[in-house]
């Protein structure tokens, strides 16, 4: 057991640290909350040049070939600082075409993905807004070499700003299939941007007789099935490792707050009553930063885990929400304004707790994995 | 960043768990109850065992008869120990009171209490709590008086676990009466057979005699059983609470709980056999195997630091806390899922599990309040953790 960080991943944290700092403030994730998308293209731009998405794609494939834990050291300070950029999303997308795509395809997207020139984002849930691979309905039928697109995806995370989505449809009603989708300006996609607590820009897709290469065809039938279980697992693990790093940021704001706030003549952290509430959070905060690193290192050796990754976003996101709302309570009525910076952590919290299978979904998967 | 054990941990794993399949009953379930005779010989035993092994003080420097392992080592011992419910495993020489020993004994002390804690020889019990000082420590009124070579121990200690099995006893003791609290305390070790002694035992909830209330009436202790400076005792005791502190044995018997209830949702002795596929019987396991592996990866991160040199207290009081309170609430799923089996005691001709889990729950009512209570754990973490003023 080795808890602490290979140089490389000390390296990591500080320049994540010192980049973000600047240009993650929190009055650029007030702005990208508030719509400002130039914001966020500018922030991307820079996360090119300082080839984080590039991060976890092999070297073949003109990638950094760093492993998952290196990635979640990274998005721990992501989360830290609620950097409103799609890196989980690139990252994720990439790691299953690695995993999951045919030698062209990936030769032709992960360059590609690394240097910027295709952001893809996963367009998964559909209305139901289930990561169930199973319950897709979203049409596609085969006509010769092209596939045409019909149906609605939901909560798709940077859609605005993505080139690509990474999307599961039904090949004639049957045949499930895991696609990448051209959808930058693309005729027959039409976004629907939702006004979603996260902070950054989501919407549903809706796809009208939208015409694709059969060749974008990622993974097929089973194959495909598996690959979306696998990347909302990864997922998972991504947001759980945010989530640790939110939870931390918390804990530390939170401190500050109580141990510089007088009541009675005295620092209201000095209460015991108050100094529990933060003992319980910095303990939850340790427990969800344990599992989700522990969970990125067994991806790192046995290239997917659904009971480690199921562990971390079940706890991520059941004790980050969790403790927000304890943080809200320790900080009193402050914490309760539109201007404290409190809530954008809240509201991110809450909507990561959400996406890449909640809390329920992944109990599941792990009560099977249980032999239950 | 590695989260898995070294070949030479895990070789060391197999090998403690064959020894235990070797020496456990094979309708060995646990856990111990230490004033029944059988099961106090069984621990000598197995105590003797691990000291033939080498195991018993792995962790101690080879001058003392260890071998120097890592901390990360003796936490695999004490998880297996736990894991398995085998007695044997003496917390209190060889865990609290040994180490204190090598950091604060005389030469001639180490040499001669040492050896016999190796050994599997000599059982220690610890005396601290009094009826009148239990989280506020500090303010305890037990007395040594000087009387040439000796002390006149006079007082009383409670909730001390295995009095009525030890043979030596390191206690806390007020050598200065004129002195602020915290200064004018002494560690000495007392011979349990001294004159003065009595030892009046405490039945706990669950019904089983673990602890006792110890009385002491003029003890005649040798100055040569001080441990450390006179005064200074204070010091040499806290650090015993830091060896003591870990919640790893919490962290291994919650995951034994949670394997047997698994176990048995999934077998058809279940009183209510759709339990398996009941969602929220299946959401509420997932979520305790969640907190148990939480909890464990706390306590590997207390030995991970300790290993590194560090003596981390707040991180330590963190994996109490929590491995502690995962195991009530394992315990108390499994109370829950046994459904108006539940309540049946041990012995009862219909009791599910034998009744086990029950008994378990009322036993391990202890866990959050004994070695520091959470609540005193928690202030360890803000204050000394989080660095929150303390006025």
């Amino acid at each position: 057991m080795d808890f602490g960080l290979t140089e490389t991943q000390e390296l990591i944290r500080a320049s994540a640290r010192e980049f973000l700092e600047d240009r993650s403030k929190s009055d650029i994730v007030r702005s990208v909350a508030e719509g400002d998308n130039e914001a966020i293209t500018s922030l991307w731009k820079d996360i090119v040049d300082l080839g984080w998405p590039s991060l976890t794609i092999s070297e073949d494939h003109a990638g950094a070939g760093m492993s998952f834990s290196d990635l979640a050291v990274l998005l721990e300070e992501l989360g830290a600082s609620l950097a409103p950029t799609p890196l989980v999303e690139s990252s994720i997308c990439s790691w299953v075409i690695e995993r999951f795509a045919p030698d062209s395809l990936k030769s032709d997207l992960l360059p590609q993905i690394a240097n910027g020139d295709i952001l893809i984002t996963p367009a998964i849930v559909e209305q139901d807004a289930s990561w169930d691979p199973e319950s897709t309905k979203v049409a596609a039928t085969r006509s010769g070499s092209t596939l045409v697109i019909t149906g609605e995806k939901r909560f798709v995370a940077f859609a605005e700003q993505a080139t690509h989505a990474l999307t599961l449809v039904r090949i004639d009603n049957e045949e499930p299939a895991l696609v990448a989708i051209p959808i930058w300006k693309a005729d027959g996609v039409e976004q629907t941007p939702l006004a979603h607590a996260s902070g950054v820009p989501v919407s549903s897709l809706t796809f009208n007789e939208l015409e694709i290469p059969v060749g974008n065809i990622i993974a097929a039938e089973n194959e495909a099935i598996k690959a979306v279980e696998e990347l909302t697992a990864a997922g998972g693990v991504a947001r759980a490792a945010q989530l640790a790093g939110l939870g931390r940021a918390v804990v530390d704001a939170t401190v500050d707050y109580t141990a510089n706030r007088e009541q009675f003549g005295r620092p209201v952290g000095t209460f015991q009553a108050v100094q529990h509430h933060l003992a319980e959070m910095a303990i939850a905060a340790k427990q969800v930063n344990h599992l989700a690193y522990s969970a990125a290192w067994t991806f790192s050796q046995e290239g997917y885990s659904v009971v480690a990754a199921a562990q971390a976003k079940i706890a991520a996101s059941d004790k980050i929400a969790e403790l927000c709302w304890t943080a809200h309570q320790c900080h009193g009525a402050i914490g309760f304004t539109w201007e404290h910076n409190l809530h954008l952590y809240t509201r991110r919290a809450l909507a990561w707790k959400t996406d890449y299978g909640d809390s329920a979904f992944h109990k599941s998967k792990l009560a099977n994995a249980m032999g239950l | 960043m590695r989260f898995d054990f070294t070949p030479e941990e895990k070789k060391f794993k197999r090998q403690l768990s064959s020894f235990l399949d070797d020496v456990l009953p094979t309708d060995w379930h646990g856990p111990a109850d230490e004033s029944r005779d059988d099961h106090w010989t069984l621990n000598q035993d197995i105590k003797k065992g691990l000291a033939e092994r080498g195991w018993l003080v792995m962790s101690w420097p080879k001058e003392y008869g260890g071998s120097d392992s890592s901390p990360m080592m003796n936490t695999i011992f004490a998880e297996e120990m736990a894991y398995r419910r085998a007695p044997g495993h003496d917390r209190f020489g060889t865990r609290m009171f040994g180490p204190t020993l090598m950091r604060f004994g005389t030469e001639e002390q180490r040499k001669k209490h040492l050896g016999s804690i190796a050994r599997g020889e000599i059982q220690w019990c610890q005396g601290y709590s009094e009826p009148n000082s239990g989280s506020d420590l500090a303010s305890l009124q037990t007395r040594a008086i000087e009387d040439g070579d000796d002390y006149l121990v006079t007082g009383a200690k409670i909730w001390t676990s295995l009095a009525h099995r030890a043979n030596m006893m390191f206690m806390l003791v007020r050598t200065d009466l004129e002195a602020t609290p915290h200064k004018g305390i002494s560690l000495v070790m007392v011979d349990m057979k001294s004159t003065g002694i009595e030892v009046l035992p405490i039945v706990n909830m669950a019904g089983v005699h673990s602890f006792n209330q110890v009385v002491f009436d003029n003890v005649r202790v040798p100055k040569s059983n001080l441990v450390g400076d006179p005064n200074d005792g204070w010091r040499a005791g806290m650090t015993v609470l830091n060896f003591e502190r870990s919640g790893i044995d919490y962290a291994a018997w919650a995951r034994a709980a949670l394997e047997e209830i698994v176990d048995y949702v999934n077998s058809d002795e279940a009183a209510v056999t759709s339990a398996k596929t009941d969602p929220t019987v299946r959401i509420k396991l997932a979520e305790l195997h969640m907190e148990v592996e939480a909890a464990r990866l706390m306590c590997y991160d207390v030995s991970y630091r300790q290993g590194k040199g560090q003596i981390p207290a707040s991180e330590a009081s963190m994996s109490k806390v929590a491995a502690s309170e995962v195991y009530l609430k394992v315990l108390d799923y499994g109370v829950e899922i046994l459904g108006m089996y539940g309540v049946l005691e041990p012995g009862s001709s219909q009791a599910k599990l034998q009744g086990r889990f029950f008994k378990m729950r009322l036993f391990y009512t202890s866990g959050p309040i004994l070695a520091g209570t959470n609540e005193i754990q928690k202030n360890i973490i803000a204050q000394r953790g989080l660095g929150l003023p303390r006025k």
